[in-house]
């Protein structure tokens, strides 16, 4: 049997429907992810000891475990612990808390880049730290790392298609449900590669539009 | 001299897109002859030296080193033959060029940039080569410093391991891209001293420059180049004091007004200026 | 909530097996995927448009696609075109594939990073683009591949619990035969993530000496200004 092209066709809207519920799910994940590690950022910075510690192992988990593993843990062990969670919420749980780490550590980095003259300046002034996480360091530190977070939402996008595995019906389960009943896994799953491939790359592009735009208002 | 020049280069031509960056420029360069090309920036001076050495293929015209072809041979009956890669990759050093920039390998010592081309390309063992290279160093007063990573060398050190380097090889020619730029004015006198020490030996010398007063001390002829060919040679002193084309007259009025703010005393100028 | 590590005990075999595998897995796809990603990168900066077309279309295609689609499309194309491996095999080739577009990526992006001078000074002296490539290019380029090469590397190695969903016997399956047997994901979970954890950081410590032994440039230290140090560094340790 060759290889159908038209029946690719023919499910790409389908498949691209299904591709809004991955797109929901990542804006959702990106949203808390940014809220979490900037919040995780800012309580590091605090330079508390033991919760520094503590933060140091979760970081090392996080990084250390598969994504896969931490949406089981989220969906398999926490019920348990009695939160039962639905398959979505649960995918979200586990895929935020992994993403917050990562933004958190690009934080850690760009942090790194900051020029501290200003910092200086506003303290010299009397702001109060809250005032000078948000109104300085916060402000210069995104525009810094927004590449590495445009790399993570497309990260993020890619994970969402893990869900799959825990029954949320996204792209790649909804191929894999046509693919069950046309008997056609091969086109289904380019057709749900092609999807991806849009969407990722759609993030891309506007980041680097973003960026471009971004960066000619400055000078 | 011999009538065979060491260098001969024949309507040597090469376009960027649109742009000829090279006209039909014709030079020779006599064996044991140092010749200092000079010209204003864009004039094509840096894109010679990369097509002399072809890491650029110039489009049209002819190169002979040793009165071998290179790059391109005109066979009988008026027949290009293009040379296959490793033709010219076995011409190469007899071609020595010293960068502007050096480009030393940082990840060797001053030694080991000297003795790995040997080596490699010349098949050398590796006795023979060290050899060969403290020898070198040692001429160019590096003995001390043959062990040290690049990074750990001064730039008038760095030149001049990169001029060992070349010179390892036995060309037959060497190249030089702007030797005093990368330097401070200050050490502009010892690039001088060496290239002075190098013609000693009788080696044949091509310097791209735009410093006036270097060209006129180090070089027994200048070549002025402008638009993409020679447009006016003859002795070094003779061609800055007395300039026929207007070209090399303004050219000669606009570098010596600005080069003489910086530094006057360093322009050694022939009395007649 | 109680954690019965006698269920450990019973299963450990399996765990342990399925940890050999995934191990083993990462090792093949390292190499395979470098191999195949050296020859992209190599591909991305030939002279000329269009293999550094194809060689970008390889990467970003890849790169955009959750590997979990890449390991089905592998997967059910293979048979699809008349060939039948072994589910172990097909995965792993998959893995390799995935992350060889990030190893071209992060070679060529090494590679792009050396001045240009380095290699034409060596190509001046008379070596082959092969001999430049090997004594100038490769030996400086190193260096700057380790931290990259191992991250991406780790990333790797936790993909390959994507494995498990077309039933290649890695760590990712067997915990999952052992929580369906079991019905205790804490115990479970746990252990299989503290396993995955250890290879992380096994892999991390092998990075760390050969990044030792090709003497990698340090990192900048932090900044001794007691004010940057408040905001912009996240170290435990004030500097004094």
């Amino acid at each position: 049997m060759g290889f159908k092209f038209e029946y690719l066709l023919s499910i790409l809207p389908d498949l691209a429907l299904a591709a809004l519920v991955n797109v929901r799910l990542a804006a959702v994940i990106i949203a808390i992810a940014l809220m979490l590690g900037t919040m995780l950022t800012v309580l590091r910075s605090l330079k508390l000891r033991p919760v520094n510690a503590v933060v140091a192992i979760v970081i090392s988990f996080v990084r250390g475990t598969p994504l896969l593993i931490q949406i089981f843990i989220a969906y398999y062990v926490l019920p348990a612990v009695g939160l039962d969670l639905t398959p979505e919420v649960a995918g979200i749980a586990a895929i935020s808390f992994n993403s917050m780490v990562f933004v958190s550590e690009s934080m850690r980095g760009g942090l790194a880049s900051i020029d501290p003259g200003p910092l200086e300046a506003a303290t010299a002034l009397g702001l109060r730290p809250p005032v000078i996480w948000w109104k300085v360091v916060l402000p210069q530190l995104f525009r810094r790392i927004a590449p590495v977070l445009i790399n993570e939402a497309t990260i993020v996008v890619k994970g969402t298609a893990l869900l799959s595995v825990i029954t949320v019906v996204d792209v790649l389960r909804t191929a894999q449900q046509m693919a069950s009943s046309s008997y056609r896994p091969f086109e289904t799953l380019v057709g749900a590669a092609l999807v991806f491939l849009v969407v990722n790359l759609a993030i891309s592009l506007a980041g680097k539009t973003a960026e471009a735009r971004f960066a000619a208002t400055r000078m | 001299m011999t009538a065979q020049p060491i260098l001969r280069v024949s309507a040597l031509s090469k376009e960027f897109r649109g742009t000829r960056a090279l006209n039909e420029f014709y030079l020779d360069v006599a064996e044991g002859e140092i010749v200092a090309l000079i010209g204003p920036s864009g004039c094509g001076k840096s894109t010679l030296l990369r097509c002399l050495t072809w890491l650029e293929q110039p489009d049209d015209g002819f190169i002979e080193v040793a009165g071998r072809p290179f790059g391109r041979a005109l066979m009988p009956r008026g027949v290009v033959r293009r040379q296959s890669r490793r033709e010219i990759d076995a011409l190469r050093p007899k071609i020595g060029l010293v960068f502007q920039q050096l480009n030393l390998w940082p990840h060797l010592t001053a030694l080991e940039n000297v003795v790995r081309p040997q080596t490699v390309v010349l098949g050398r063992a590796r006795a023979e080569a060290t050899r060969r290279a403290d020898e070198l160093l040692g001429r160019l007063g590096l003995a001390d410093r043959a062990g040290r990573y690049p990074h750990a060398l001064s730039g008038g050190q760095k030149q001049r391991v990169a001029i060992a380097r070349a010179l390892a090889m036995e060309p037959a020619l060497m190249l030089f891209d702007e030797p005093t730029s990368a330097l401070d004015p200050e050490l502009v006198g010892e690039v001088l001293t060496v290239l002075k020490s190098l013609a000693a030996t009788g080696m044949t010398m091509l310097v791209v420059t735009h410093e006036i007063g270097f060209a006129v001390n180090v070089a027994d002829r200048i070549a002025f180049m402008d638009a993409g060919a020679v447009i006016e040679e003859g002795p070094a002193r003779e061609v800055v004091a007395n300039p026929r084309t207007p070209r090399l007259r303004s050219f000669l009025d606009l570098v010596l007004d600005r080069a003489q703010v910086p530094s006057g005393e360093t322009l050694a100028l022939p009395q007649t200026e | 909530m109680r954690f019965d590590a006698s269920i450990l005990v019973d299963y450990w075999p399996l765990l342990a097996e399925g940890a050999w595998l995934t191990l083993r897995i990462t090792i093949a796809a390292f190499a395979l995927g470098y191999l195949a990603g050296i020859a992209v990168a190599l591909l991305a900066i030939l002279p000329g448009r269009l293999p550094r077309l194809m060689a970008s279309v390889y990467i970003e295609t890849l790169r955009n696609i959750p590997f979990i689609i890449i390991l089905f499309v592998v997967y059910y194309g293979l048979p699809f075109s008349g060939v039948r491996l072994p589910a172990t095999l097909v995965g792993t080739a998959a893995l390799a594939l995935f992350a060889s577009a990030y190893y071209a990526e992060i070679v060529r992006a090494a590679i792009l990073a050396l001045p240009r001078g380095q290699f034409e000074s060596a190509r001046v002296v008379g070596m082959s683009p092969a001999q430049a490539m090997w004594h100038v290019v490769a030996p400086q380029v190193l260096r700057t591949l380790v931290p990259p090469s191992t991250n991406m590397t780790l990333t790797m190695m936790k993909e390959s619990a994507v494995l498990s969903s077309v039933t290649v016997p890695e760590l990712t399956y067997q915990s999952l035969i052992v929580q369906g047997n079991t019905f205790a994901p804490f115990e479970v979970f746990a252990a299989v993530a503290a396993i995955y954890w250890l290879i992380a950081i096994g892999i991390a410590e092998a990075s760390r000496r050969l990044e030792r032994r090709v003497g990698a440039a340090q990192a900048a230290s932090v900044s001794a200004n007691p004010i940057a140090a408040r905001y912009l560094s996240l170290d435990a340790r004030r500097p004094s």
